[in-house]
């Protein structure tokens, strides 16, 4: 039997829910379809209401 | 990103897909297919040397197809991982031809074309699917002209634009005017290799061309059939110099997009699509035109919708400061229809419902605030998983447990579950997180109770 979880998808929500069950020990295994995570967050140049650099 | 990339509880395996699913809450069995890259995860160090000798040049997915990238490519400049790919769709090697100067080029030794996928079985507790959406395709709504009129772009076109890093590094070069460039520079070349043909006339026989021609013209060569291939080869020549000089001129009064206007609910509160008001719109235009703003303070925008919806921590704020000081300018009214006037402008017309008034304006560039649609893969991944979608095509969830999905140990979060904007997606990946953590204690205790 396993504690492991399996996190489907590597945009934003998929990066917050592997960090914070990587950050509680448990052990993540994180799908993404495309060459590299990021999704479409990474596409942004920036974000509201802050202007912060998506990246 | 970094973090996941090198978090020891994080094995991160991109550029692959779920193939299937066996068992339950607590212990399910996940068949995974890792999708052959041809390049050794483990030996690419991301340098790029590869790409830089790849001949072969294909449209940039990630730059929404506005730039270009090689056959073999990262996905982004700060992608992680940061191992390359082989676009196996336009490798010249893996089709057949001969090359091979990316491996040639690799000082790693990482490039691979015998690489196969693989198949890897995983035993997890608990699924979290964060699938996200897709941007609607504005070309369903035959009234904006989306694909017909080049400067009426998408939101996450113009993302690309405005970007340092995006294709035309973050000038706001309206898509109709680099089209022309395209074309003075692909004339260019061909200008130059006639230039080269009719040196050789000129050479052989000391004579300018222009002057040669003139004479020609008026019947001085008839019959010799050596100068009737120079005259034939000039006039090749001046049928591709004439139109580069013209489109050159053209070119010159070009100046970047500063008349910005943007159209709300593309696709979404609209019954012929998606009756839902996708939420993160209204705040991405007014972003876009901020940001347009600060590339150039000359630039305006206007904004049609039929309300802005600026729900969220300091949004509303946001909203008018940007009106205050971005030279936004909200116009209540829907837009009927764009035209394209001259100097490929998109025309607008809209009601303005405040005057009662159908009127139509010109701008440089328009911006389609498109909606959050499902994923194109959702029916697939819903089928693998044995979890339900709702009418829309998102993972059905209730009210009361908002992230669980039709079935237990699968939790749902982001823009799979509906549409939302970062914040939200942020806040319910960690709910989410919980969720997980909760099965597997669950059953653990289940474990050590029987």
């Amino acid at each position: 039997m396993s504690r492991d979880i399996l996190v489907i998808g590597g945009g934003i929500a998929g990066i917050q829910s592997s960090l914070d069950l990587a950050e509680m020990g448990f052990k993540v295994h994180l799908i993404e379809r495309l060459p590299s995570i990021g999704g479409k967050m990474a596409q942004l140049d920036k974000t509201f209401p802050t202007n912060d650099c998506a990246i | 990103m970094l973090d996941v990339g090198r978090h020891p509880n994080i094995e991160l395996l991109a550029y692959s897909e779920v193939e299937k699913v066996d068992g339950q809450a607590g212990d399910f069995r996940v068949t995974v297919r890792r999708k052959a890259r041809y390049v050794e995860e483990d030996k690419c160090t991301g340098c790029g040397a590869c790409k830089e000798k790849c001949p072969t040049i294909v449209p940039d997915a990630f730059n929404e197809w506005l730039g270009e990238r090689k056959a073999i490519y990262s996905w982004f400049a700060q992608g992680i991982p940061s191992t390359h790919t082989i676009d196996p769709a336009h490798c010249r090697q893996l089709n057949g031809k001969k090359c091979g100067v990316c491996k040639k080029g690799c000082k790693a030794d990482a490039i691979n074309f015998d690489q196969k996928e693989r198949i890897v079985e995983l035993n997890v507790a608990a699924i979290i699917v964060a699938t996200g959406y897709d941007v609607f395709a504005p070309s369903r709504i035959p009234e904006y002209q989306y694909g017909k009129i080049a400067n009426v772009v998408t939101a996450i076109e113009f993302e690309r634009l405005l970007s340092a890093s995006g294709p035309t590094g973050g000038h706001l070069d309206r898509p109709s005017d680099r089209a022309i460039e395209a074309e003075i520079e692909e004339l260019e070349k061909k200008a130059n290799r006639s230039q080269k043909v009719i040196a050789k006339f000129e050479e052989q026989h000391g004579e300018a061309s222009g002057e040669f021609y003139a004479r020609y013209e008026k019947g001085e060569y008839s019959g010799d059939e050596e100068r009737g291939k120079w005259a034939e080869k000039y006039q090749e020549h001046l049928a591709i110099v004439e139109p580069l000089k013209a489109l050159k001129k053209k070119a010159g009064g070009f100046t970047a997009a500063k008349r910005l206007a943007f159209i709300q609910c593309v696709g979404s509160r609209d019954f012929r699509f998606y009756p839902f008001c996708s939420g993160y719109c209204c705040m991405h235009s007014i972003k876009e035109a901020i940001i347009a703003h600060e590339h150039g303070s000359e630039t305006t925008s206007a904004i049609f919708g039929m309300d802005i919806r600026a729900v969220g921590k300091g949004f509303e704020e946001y909203k008018v400061r940007g009106g205050n000081n971005s030279n936004i300018r909200y116009v209540r009214g829907r837009v009927a229809e764009i035209t394209e006037g001259p100097n490929n402008n998109p025309v607008v017309i809209y009601e303005d419902t405040r005057e009662r008034k159908v009127k139509d304006e010109e701008f440089d560039l328009v911006i389609l605030a498109t909606a959050c649609a499902p994923n194109s893969g959702v029916k697939q991944l819903a089928d693998l998983l044995d979890i339900e979608i709702d009418n829309f095509g998102f993972y059905k969830t209730s009210a009361t447990q908002p992230l669980d999905t039709t079935r237990p140990g699968i939790f749902v979060c982001g823009c799979a579950h509906g549409p939302m904007d970062i914040p939200e997606s942020v806040a319910q990946a960690s709910s989410a997180a919980a969720r997980a953590v909760q099965t597997v204690t669950a059953s653990e205790q289940m474990r050590k109770a029987s």
